[in-house]
């Protein structure tokens, strides 16, 4: 098929190029017909495959991130501002960052945020997972409504969030008066633990669905046979999804799980969009100190210092992370 | 209404006519500009203007700001593109214009920006200089934030304020005709308010707009500043302490209590749904409830800041245009600006505006435009009040920096938790010294 | 009888109740911006309505929706980047996810590692330097400018995800088609690849979601009103300050939400009948 494709764009590179490529060169590339075979063959040897394979990847992300890549680094350790070049000041902003205590807040808060939502996500996208791997009517539809969340932009999805928990308008504290549970309104961003907690309940909310959809793929790769084997052998509904499906979906899983909560991790939108940080500076996580920082106060050395205070230390935590998922091959 | 329109449109023509002189020395001697005289075009075929600006809450007047900026294109022969967002979004797409030298030729400047930008600016003070002459002089907070290290880095455009909005209704419900000239009897009349459950609204949560209205305002009326003349800090003082009590006490007996969540926009949805009585804010509740919620319109009203012990004062806003130093087209962005801040341009402009924002200096208080609601008064004379983000000491980046970590807000907000107004001010104090250090 | 009560009983428990909790919690809020969108104004502001239900429907707000804004040329120009990035990004990522579960070769940890790492540079700032980058290519201001950096943060996932996928497929299919005389290429696109589709399918609507979705960038790098995107063009034209436009906001979320997930729905069907038939065969 390969030989078939070639030899027509031969002949007609060859026809088209006729006044200026001399004729030569035509009879040259004739013998060329039969290169697809030594390709083919370099391409048996897996090393040179490999290379072949991973050369988009590789010029796409070398061109656009390398760049941005070390210059982001180098933008933590100067004194640059919007506008002005910068100078070379050594872990300065770190030195800074250490002694605001808003950066120490937002801290602690991209911790608990990225943790406790990570665990939510998982836990309740496995469920969601396993209910959809089932036969049930409407399951089509079902499917389809649960990827919602995940598919309205996430500003807009925020918005409408934001105006549910409203002080004066909040649907939740009408449903609760009117069903007679409580008196007085609920704040809901009032205060920075209940701000936090529905901040970590819309990220929640919108990040399920795909934990859901790729952990019910991973499901899907499941030979119901293996199932029916540890059913024979006397295995409960919990054993054999401890002990059949878990270890299968693992790697899977272990990717999603990583890659949401360096996402998370790094969130900045719904933050943004919820509670800029507010009330006093309590829900701030770095994504939105490091924003208000570069893009507001100008100083982009300081606010990339922020965003990338703990590069250092994720590199050391995915590096043997990976190193972790590769050992279970 | 259509009878108002034209009484209003004669009246123009009446002001216009009076300013006639101004305008028309203006035209023959002031501008070499060709737009202004009205000649054919002298700018190099293909020549893109493009500018970045603001949505205005008011979409009549981005409406006629894209029809001006199309008819200078006409005139000048430039092609013209306008591109209007959200203001909270525009900081990043002027920072990324910045540092890669590529973008609008002209992009709005709110408040204190032109010192957070400065060095990516052009000096525009031909343009600002010859407003300023034809008009008399601006308000002095416009000279405060767009003048940097004595340039002109961007030209005044429009006044913004916010200030008191508030239900005439229910405040003579409880004994008050008028609004309250002091605090002290803002609390007063709050306090009877919140007991038949209308209380005040007042945001606390992050947002550039309202929060800072009240905390940087009260913080002024009450005679204390985040720093001195001379940029040093001190918030820690016996004023603050004061200001603080008083707005716990207010918290307490006039205000909403949802107003630690609160952001800009909350408000005004509280205030059109009836729930609160009064909040500091622009002109854009009265705006939408003259469109939508007529009843409301008529019930309410705007009034001052009220006095404090160290007198009257607004944390003012202002838009201004700057000229992009990696801008190419400088010459006819400047050309632009002074087109349409002359007065036949900016007259249309204003007049669009309804009174919802205020011209660039006080000579524009004298628009007829200003008779046709008396409700907007208030608006056209907030600026004098004005004062800006480290007054008494110059604006500068160090005070954007205060700004953005909220930390005034932030200090009121702690102390409405519960902090002791104490050490609210001395964490302050301690945030502010690393923020203007 | 009983017996039959009871294990009617038990699905009950261990599945419709579940299933329905969760189906509430997703779109409850979902169910809100439908409402929102259909109300009128006068409503929306009313607190002592009851905010579950409107007697008087309209559909202005849409109507609004489509006449304040470009709302079809932002979604067209939405889907032409999702669909272009999310192809790049799924060519890259399933050729490299194969390298690099299935082929020896010696860097093949550290460039899987690489790969990963560049998914760790917070994007909130990068989109300073990345601004070089587009203005060195000249394709500020165009769809390429999106198009050509969303896959530096799609592909590493991709990547990742697909090499999970190929680690589950047992390699002696593919020995099997070797041996049968399929060259290593052959053996990788014949074999391979159609076994990965569901891994390839949820990686799309992975990347093609958060194309669909992603501010930063967009704002950024697409400034004309008739280059933008759905969530930029919405959000940055219908806050107007401190007003907000509630109705065309939620219409706007509607639309451009709901044909993507119908779309999904057929892809996630899909796959999971390719997926039984392939393991069955």
């Amino acid at each position: 098929m390969a030989d078939q494709r070639i030899e027509p764009i031969l002949a007609k590179s060859a026809a088209s190029g006729a006044s200026a490529i001399p004729a030569p060169i035509v009879v040259v590339a004739v013998p060329k017909l039969g290169r697809p075979k030594g390709l083919g063959h370099l391409l048996e040897r897996e090393h040179i495959l490999a290379g072949v394979l991973l050369a988009p990847t590789l010029v796409i992300l070398t061109l656009f991130i390398a760049y941005p890549f070390v210059l982001g680094i180098w933008l933590a350790v100067s004194d640059k501002v919007v506008g002005r070049p910068g100078n070379f000041v050594g872990l300065h902003n770190f030195w800074v960052n250490l002694n605001d205590s808003i950066f120490l807040r937002a801290f602690q808060n991209t911790f608990v945020y990225t943790f406790i939502a990570t665990i939510l996500k998982l836990m309740l996208g496995m469920a969601a997972a396993l209910l959809l791997n089932q036969h049930f009517r409407f399951k089509r539809i079902v499917r389809a409504s649960m990827l919602l969340p995940w598919i309205v932009p996430t500003v807009l999805s925020t918005l409408a969030w934001q105006w549910m928990f409203d002080a004066t308008f909040s649907v939740f504290n009408w449903m609760l008066m009117n069903a007679g549970i409580i008196s007085r309104r609920i704040l809901w961003l009032g205060d920075g633990t209940m701000a936090m907690g529905c901040l970590i309940l819309v990220n929640v909310w919108r990040g399920m669905p795909f934990f859901a959809i790729t952990l019910l793929a991973g499901l899907q790769t499941v030979n119901p046979d293996l199932h029916e084997a540890a059913e024979i052998d006397g295995a409960n509904a919990w054993q054999r999804f401890w002990r059949v499906t878990l270890p299968l979906i693992k790697p899977i899983m272990l990717v999603v799980v990583l890659f949401s909560m360096i996402a998370t991790f790094a969130d900045f939108q719904l933050i943004y969009v919820l509670t800029r940080g507010g009330p006093y500076s309590s829900t701030h996580v770095f994504g939105t100190y490091a924003y208000e920082i570069a893009m507001r106060a100008a100083k982009l050395g300081q606010g990339a210092s922020i965003s990338l205070f703990l590069f250092p230390f994720l590199l050391m935590v995915i590096v043997f992370q990976l190193w972790y998922i590769r050992r279970g091959d | 209404m259509a009878e108002s329109e034209s009484v209003t449109s004669i009246d123009r023509r009446a002001f216009l006519k009076a300013a006639g002189v101004a305008t028309g020395a203006a035209v023959a001697g002031g501008i070499p500009g060709i737009v202004a005289a009205q000649k054919a075009p002298s700018f190099p075929k293909g020549t893109r203007l493009s500018i970045l600006e603001w949505v205005s809450f008011v979409p009549a007047s981005d409406v006629e700001f894209k029809r001006l900026a199309a008819e200078f294109g006409k005139l000048a022969g430039v092609e013209v593109t306008a591109d209007l967002i959200n203001m909270n979004d525009l900081n990043p797409r002027i920072a990324s214009a910045i540092e890669t030298k590529a973008g609008p030729d002209i992009i709005m400047m709110i408040n204190n920006w032109p010192h957070l930008y400065a060095d990516g600016l052009a000096d525009v003070d031909d343009v600002a200089e010859e407003i300023a002459k034809r008009d008399g002089g601006f308000y002095d907070i416009s000279r405060r934030i767009n003048m940097v290290d004595g340039r002109w880095k961007a030209a005044p455009f429009t006044m913004g304020s916010g200030v008191w909005n508030y239900r005439e209704d229910w405040f003579k419900e409880v004994g008050a005709n008028k609004f309250p000239d002091t605090w002290d009897e803002l609390r007063k009349v709050g306090t009877a308010l919140k007991k038949k459950n209308l209380p005040v609204g007042q945001a606390f949560g992050h947002s550039l707009g309202d929060p800072n209205s009240w905390a940087y305002a009260v913080t002024w009326c009450f005679g204390a500043t985040e720093i001195d003349d001379k940029g040093k800090v001190v918030i820690n003082s016996k004023e603050t302490i004061e200001a603080l009590k008083f707005t716990v006490a207010f918290w307490k007996d006039c205000l909403d209590d949802g107003g630690l969540a609160w952001d800009d926009s909350n408000n005004n949805r509280a205030f059109l749904a009836g729930t609160i009585s009064a909040t500091i804010n622009g002109a854009s509740i009265y705006f939408v409830a003259k469109r939508q919620f007529p009843e409301i319109a008529k019930a309410m009203n705007h009034a001052h800041m009220p006095k404090g012990p160290a007198g009257r004062f607004y944390y003012q806003g202002g838009q201004a245009h700057g000229v992009m130093k990696y801008s190419k087209n400088q010459q006819v962005a400047k050309e632009f600006l002074r087109w349409f801040m002359d007065r036949p341009q900016y007259d249309k402009y204003i007049a669009a505006n309804d009174g919802y924002v205020g011209g660039p200096t006080p000579y524009w208080e004298k628009h007829p435009l200003w008779e046709k609601d008396p409700k907007l008064v208030t608006f056209r004379d907030a600026p004098k009040f004005g004062r800006w983000t480290g007054y008494p000491g110059q604006p500068s980046r160090k005070a954007s920096e205060a700004l953005v970590k909220y930390i005034l807000v932030d200090m009121y907000a702690q102390a409405i938790k519960g902090m002791k107004p104490e050490d609210a001010a001395k964490w302050a104090e301690a945030e502010l010294k690393k923020a203007y250090a | 009888m009983a017996v039959q009560y009871g294990s009617r009983l038990k699905r009950a428990v261990t599945f419709y109740i579940p299933l329905t909790c969760l189906l509430v919690g997703t779109l409850f809020p979902f169910y809100w911006m439908v409402i929102t969108s259909i109300r009128p104004d006068v409503e929306l502001y009313n607190v002592k309505m009851n905010p579950f239900f409107t007697l008087h429907p309209t559909f202005k707000h849409f109507l609004d929706l489509f006449e304040l804004t470009m709302f079809p040329r932002w979604a067209w120009n939405t889907l032409f980047i999702a669909t272009v990035s999310t192809g790049i990004s799924l060519f890259c990522g399933l050729l490299a996810g194969y390298a690099l579960a299935r082929l020896q070769f010696r860097w093949a940890p550290s460039v899987g590692t690489v790969i990963f790492i560049t998914y760790l540079v917070p994007p909130t700032l990068l989109f300073i330097p990345l601004g070089d980058v587009v203005k060195t290519f000249g394709i500020g201001d165009t769809p390429w400018a999106v198009i050509l950096t969303y896959p530096t943060f799609l592909i590493p996932f991709c990547t990742w995800l697909l090499m999970g996928y190929f680690k589950t497929i047992p390699r002696e299919i593919e020995d099997c088609a070797r041996i049968d005389g399929a060259s290593r290429f052959q053996a990788m696109v014949r074999i391979s690849f159609p076994l990965a589709i569901p891994g390839i399918l949820s990686a799309g609507i992975f990347a093609f979601t958060l194309s669909w979705n992603e501010f930063l960038y967009a704002l950024v790098f697409l400034s004309s009103p008739q280059q933008k995107t759905i969530p930029i063009g919405v959000f940055t034209e219908l806050v107007r300050g401190d007003v907000f436009y509630w109705g065309p906001l939620m219409a706007g979320a509607l639309l451009g939400s709901i044909p993507v997930a119908l779309v999904y729905s057929m892809f996630v069907e899909h796959y999971v009948t390719a997926l039984t038939g392939a393991v069955k065969g």
